[in-house]
């Protein structure tokens, strides 16, 4: 699907005109939609030719999300600024990626770039299906070094994206994990912030039925590679668990993994609400903002809907941590981002326009404008730019400040609370992920005990990795 | 197509000889030519959409073929199907798909001829009845898995839940607990496929001689006997037909429950088609992906063959 500029005026038009009827941030909203937003110089400043590939066509296959939505309706400004035209394949994430794994292996190039899962990069790289990023960023003719200014991009999310320190795609809205409490019940019930898993155990059973269907906590119960085993992962780190021994052979059946996944199925069954081992993110998010679920720790990005009135109860009642810490003394948070790989199958000038796309949606101008852009007057706000100046700016932290500090609970997961390999990062991930997801869910549901779930997913761990 | 050899134990019909021994003029070569150029469409359209990937499917099972380790692939062999033997996950799956497919084309058949012997009287409102009880048959498979999902097995909100606590038997998490969700699955295939057993059964019922029921009566026999030694018989084709064409599809079933559960909680709905759609599209196992689904192909078209036979004697 193309949006075509006259849509895109229109629409920015219609948005700032409902700006403008008194909503307390206009100013920057307006700065950011109106006239400046429109404007090209701020990227007219970068010195290189944003128009040398004019006439070229690129196709950029999404998940729906309301951020892409975003970078979709400000497209046309690139296609200005490039006279590149850009178009739309929009599908679920799951299918999504099957079909960009479709699409390499059975080489159509149908797509020059997708919204990866950045635990797929090294799948891709060892098939040669995506091209090093350093290869455009260090063209000069195509990129102007200082003005992009890779290093201001979230040095956590580029890690994830780099394959044996190479950079492979570039985080166009990530997330970070933290635990997220309702502070009216902390109060009520007189409970202190848990610092450890420990004291997240009392404060959950604490709470737990304190109100008529009020659950104590919630971690994402379902079964898949994104789902509980992008909160597993965490724990057993945070128990001291380690993927590999030294010689390289997976060990998740060790203690840690053993104790770790004992506290996830305890946690869940004792204080989640029924029904959770088929729940992902926006199940616990939908509890929470309805008032059932007391806490849980999930995507910094699901603040943003509970924070919104309109669809939540809880609004203004609550409150952010970074995680608490584990038995082995440290915290683990999860990390994801939407990860914009170049297509190494495609012409080479259909790949430097993608990588003129690339970077002109993963630039300062483009991510703050995005941040400030409403797709409609309810639209939901981004909480993952990819810049630490923006995290770092007054406009962008207004925006995001649903409670003084969440900006900088965010900020300080993403600095220090993990490292790219809290998950294992290698091509075969997506048979890992999938032993591991079933591990995990067959313990919570008490088909198997921890100990012989994780025995038998080591068993295979070790088969697919043999 | 007529059979020589070992196909000779049915006698062919006068219509049949008279085929065979007519002579090929060139009247009946245009017409065979005529037949073929029909034909050729369909034939071809066949070939490239079911035939050659149905080919390509079973080469593929004697490859190792793995997107994540490109440098394992290789001709393997059987060594694919020597793998499932030890496979803990395929025998388990092969397990939930003999309990979903046996439950479901049991349950389909007895109510569905349950209901179409209780609507085969004349009574009012009879056809707006037999119109309802179709009415699942035509939602989507995806649909169906997700309302079940959603509407009615959510613990606390969905109606089967509140029921379920209604008449104090308590709320459970139907598709969450692995004693369950195996039990809600086959309910949700049945509750969408028994019209199809329902529709068959109809049909057949009104097209049954009425002579026998007439003797029957005569002699007196209980509506028991009446249904046990006249009916049954009677419908024996029909109750074939259903459970050939409901197995074949209860095999092979996907969406509904894919929606529905996933294959979870754990493994506990995981019937082979998930197994070897999951091993092929989430852990990029192609080769023993396309091992189980030729496996799956392989028990389907074993099953249909007992059933033809038991149809050929019925």
């Amino acid at each position: 699907m193309t949006i075509n500029r006259r849509d895109f005026l229109k629409a920015a038009g219609v948005t700032s005109g409902m700006v403008l009827l008194g909503d307390p941030m206009h100013g920057l909203r307006a700065l950011a939609q109106s006239g400046a937003a429109n404007d090209l110089g701020i990227y007219r400043e970068a010195n290189m030719n944003w128009d040398q590939l004019a006439g070229e066509k690129i196709t950029v296959l999404l998940s729906p999300a309301h951020y892409f939505t975003k970078f979709r309706e400000l497209t046309p400004q690139f296609t200005e600024l490039t006279g590149i035209e850009v178009e739309f394949d929009v599908i679920p994430p799951k299918e999504m990626r099957d079909k960009a794994v479709l699409d390499f292996t059975a080489g159509t190039k149908l797509y020059a770039t997708h919204t990866a899962d950045p635990m797929f990069l090294p799948l891709y790289v060892a098939n040669g299906w995506i091209d090093p990023i350093e290869t455009y960023h260090s063209d000069a003719s195509l990129t102007d070094r200082a003005w992009y200014d890779i290093d201001d991009v979230v040095p956590l999310w580029r890690a994830a994206d780099s394959v044996n320190g190479d950079l492979y795609a570039l985080p166009s809205e990530g997330e970070v994990t933290i635990h997220i409490y309702r502070r009216d019940l902390y109060e009520a019930n007189g409970l202190a912030v848990p610092t450890t898993l420990a004291e997240l155990r009392d404060t959950a059973s604490a709470l737990n039925g304190t109100q008529a269907n009020l659950a104590g906590m919630a971690f994402r119960g379902f079964r898949g590679a994104g789902q509980n085993m992008y909160i597993w992962p965490s724990l057993f780190r945070s128990f001291g668990g380690e993927w590999f021994d030294a010689n390289g052979n997976p060990q998740v059946n060790s203690a840690a993994g053993i104790d770790s996944l004992s506290y996830y199925v305890d946690m869940m069954n004792s204080f989640a609400p029924a029904g959770v081992e088929n729940w992902n993110w926006p199940e616990i998010m939908e509890a929470f903002a309805g008032g059932n679920v007391a806490q849980y720790i999930d995507s910094n990005s699901t603040a943003s809907i509970i924070e919104n009135p309109a669809n939540s109860s809880v609004a203004g009642n609550v409150g952010y941590q970074r995680w608490p810490l584990g038995p082995a003394g440290k915290r683990v948070t999860s990390i994801w981002n939407w990860a914009l790989p170049i297509n190494a199958q495609l012409p080479e000038r259909q790949r430097k326009a993608t990588w003129l796309y690339i970077q002109w949606l993963t630039s300062r101008p483009t991510q703050l404008r995005s941040a400030m852009y409403r797709e409609t007057p309810e639209a939901v706000v981004r909480t993952g730019v990819n810049r630490l100046s923006l995290w770092a700016s007054p406009e962008y932290r207004e925006l995001v400040e649903f409670t003084p500090d969440y900006a900088d609970v965010v900020l300080t997961s993403l600095r220090e609370d993990t490292d790219a390999d809290w998950r294992p990062r290698l091509p075969e991930w997506p048979n890992i992920g999938e032993v591991m997801a079933l591990a995990i869910q067959s313990a919570l549901v008490g088909q198997k005990t921890p100990e012989a779930a994780l025995e038998e997913a080591n068993q295979e761990l070790r088969r697919i990795l043999g | 197509m007529l059979r020589e050899g070992k196909g000779t134990e049915m006698t062919e019909t006068g219509i049949q000889a008279a085929i065979r021994k007519r002579p090929s003029s060139r009247m009946a070569r245009a017409e065979r030519r005529f037949a073929w150029t029909m034909l050729a469409p369909s034939l071809v359209v066949l070939l490239v959409v079911s035939t050659i990937p149905l080919i390509v499917l079973i080469g593929m099972s004697f490859y190792t073929i793995e997107l994540t380790q490109a440098w394992k692939n290789g001709f393997a062999g059987v060594s694919n199907y020597v793998r499932m033997l030890n496979d803990g996950r395929f025998l388990s799956s092969l397990g939930v798909t003999a309990v979903y497919t046996t439950a479901t084309v049991f349950l389909q058949v007895a109510i569905g001829l349950g209901l179409a012997l209780a609507l085969s009287g004349n009574f009012p409102g009879r056809n707006l009845l037999r119109t309802a009880i179709l009415l699942p048959m035509i939602l989507a498979p995806v649909v169906v898995g997700l309302s079940w999902r959603t509407l009615l097995l959510t613990p606390r909100y969905g109606l089967i839940d509140f029921l379920s606590e209604a008449i104090g038997l308590g709320s459970r998490s139907w598709l969450g607990d692995p004693s369950w969700a195996l039990t809600s699955v086959i309910v949700i295939h049945t509750w969408q496929w028994t019209p199809f057993a329902f529709l068959v059964f109809t049909a057949a019922i009104a097209a049954l001689p009425t002579e026998p029921f007439e003797a029957a009566r005569l002699d007196r026999a209980s509506p028991w006997q009446t249904f046990v030694h006249i009916t049954l018989p009677l419908l024996r084709p029909a109750i074939v037909i259903v459970v050939i064409f409901r197995s074949m599809i209860a095999l092979r079933a996907f969406a509904a429950i894919f929606a529905a559960t996933g294959g979870g909680p754990g493994s506990a709905t995981e019937i082979l088609n998930l197994y070897a759609y999951r091993t092929s599209f989430t852990s990029f196992s192609l080769g023993y992906g396309a091992a189980l689904a030729t496996t799956l192909l392989l028990v389907t078209v074993a099953i249909s063959v007992v059933f033809f036979r038991v149809r050929q004697r019925a």
